[in-house]
């Protein structure tokens, strides 16, 4: 390449895209009239973008692309169906659980809940029911006798003394 | 931007489908381009059509005008289609899965020869583009395959003229050198 070449490198693909002024445009005119090497070299540019583009435009020009269009359709209505979570959450419009104002309070709930919802539904220790079957009085001992109704234990009551009541079964 | 683009990208954005179809028949042509550019393949540059337009619908909101709408959508296409390139490159062995609806090129069932061929051509143009940077890459296919100026090329790619001549130069470079051999 002579040195006026390398001058003209960058010129060179600016006139190849197009790019140049016109004054620009006339100097590479010029100069290519006499450079064989740059007009092998435009050429060699000229050769290259055929090679990249005519198999694209081909491609192109194969390509029915109605069929796609009802893929983007689809995709897109894929797309903007909900997850159950968000349709959920829309409908109670509750902001998005990732947000401290949400998951703090509902947090404290939850464990004021499990704290004293137990209390609420405490069953009393409960004494064990009986029934008095019967009482019978008697001149030495009064007798009660009854019977739990959980533990299904009868339990004779023998009155000896009114301050020494003692039980036996 | 005219204002027919503007009415309709705001049709769009308030999500109007049917805008998105006018889109859609306004530039799909454009899109698939830049991403046979990159991957050439034929189902892959199609399933990256796809993305692109549902992406599109689904970020336009974030579009506020700035830069041309083409631009906008180049670039989208364009970092769509270098992550397919990416993948591909991890998987080279075309899966069938997901190829419902898909129909053959007419010329590809005419003519299986040309498409082996054709294929084989593409395979060493994919293997030389994927040797170059990135920046390159995107250089080379906005410039050789969508002709975009390098005005346009400077707003897709979000650097300056003089950063677009010299990425367009280096790779210019290396793909002759890489596929010098294939014209010989």
């Amino acid at each position: 390449m002579k040195g006026s070449c390398s001058a003209l490198s960058e010129l060179l693909e600016k006139y190849f895209d197009q790019e140049v002024t016109d004054e620009e445009r006339s100097l590479v005119d010029t100069h290519l009239v006499d450079c064989h090497a740059c007009r092998d070299l435009l050429k060699s540019m000229e050769k290259m973008r055929d090679l990249v583009k005519a198999p694209v435009e081909e491609a192109v020009g194969e390509e029915n692309f109605q069929w796609v269009w009802q893929k983007i359709e689809r995709g897109i209505r894929e797309e903007e169906r909900p997850a159950f979570w968000e349709t959920l959450q829309r409908w109670l419009q509750i902001p998005p659980l990732s947000k401290r104002r949400v998951w703090i309070p509902a947090a404290a709930m939850v464990m004021i809940l499990f704290i004293t919802l137990p209390l609420f539904f405490k069953k009393n220790p409960s004494y064990q029911s009986a029934s008095v079957v019967e009482y019978v009085e008697s001149a030495t001992n009064n007798v009660m006798v009854y019977e739990s109704e959980n533990s299904k234990v009868t339990v004779i009551w023998l009155f000896e003394e009114p301050e020494m009541e003692t039980p036996s079964s | 931007m005219n204002p027919d683009e503007i009415q309709l990208i705001s049709r769009c954005q308030k999500g109007d489908q049917e805008a998105l179809k006018e889109i859609f028949d306004q530039y799909h042509q454009k899109v698939y381009r830049v991403a046979y550019g990159v991957v050439r393949e034929r189902e892959e540059a199609l399933d990256i059509v796809q993305e692109v337009f549902i992406k599109l619908y689904r970020s336009i909101r974030n579009f506020k005008g700035k830069s041309k709408f083409y631009t906008y959508l180049y670039r989208m296409a364009m970092n769509t289609a270098i992550d397919h390139s990416r993948k591909m490159k991890k998987s080279p062995f075309l899966s069938l899965d997901g190829m419902e609806g898909f129909q053959p090129a007419e010329r590809e069932e005419r003519d299986p020869d040309h498409t082996f061929l054709r294929r084989e051509q593409q395979e060493r143009i994919r293997g030389a583009l994927e040797k170059l940077p990135i920046d390159q890459k995107k250089a080379l296919i906005f410039r050789e395959v969508e002709g975009l100026s390098y005005q346009e090329m400077a707003e897709s790619m979000g650097c300056s003229i003089g950063t677009v001549m010299s990425r367009l130069h280096y790779a210019r470079k290396r793909i002759r050198e890489l596929l010098g051999s294939y014209e010989e």
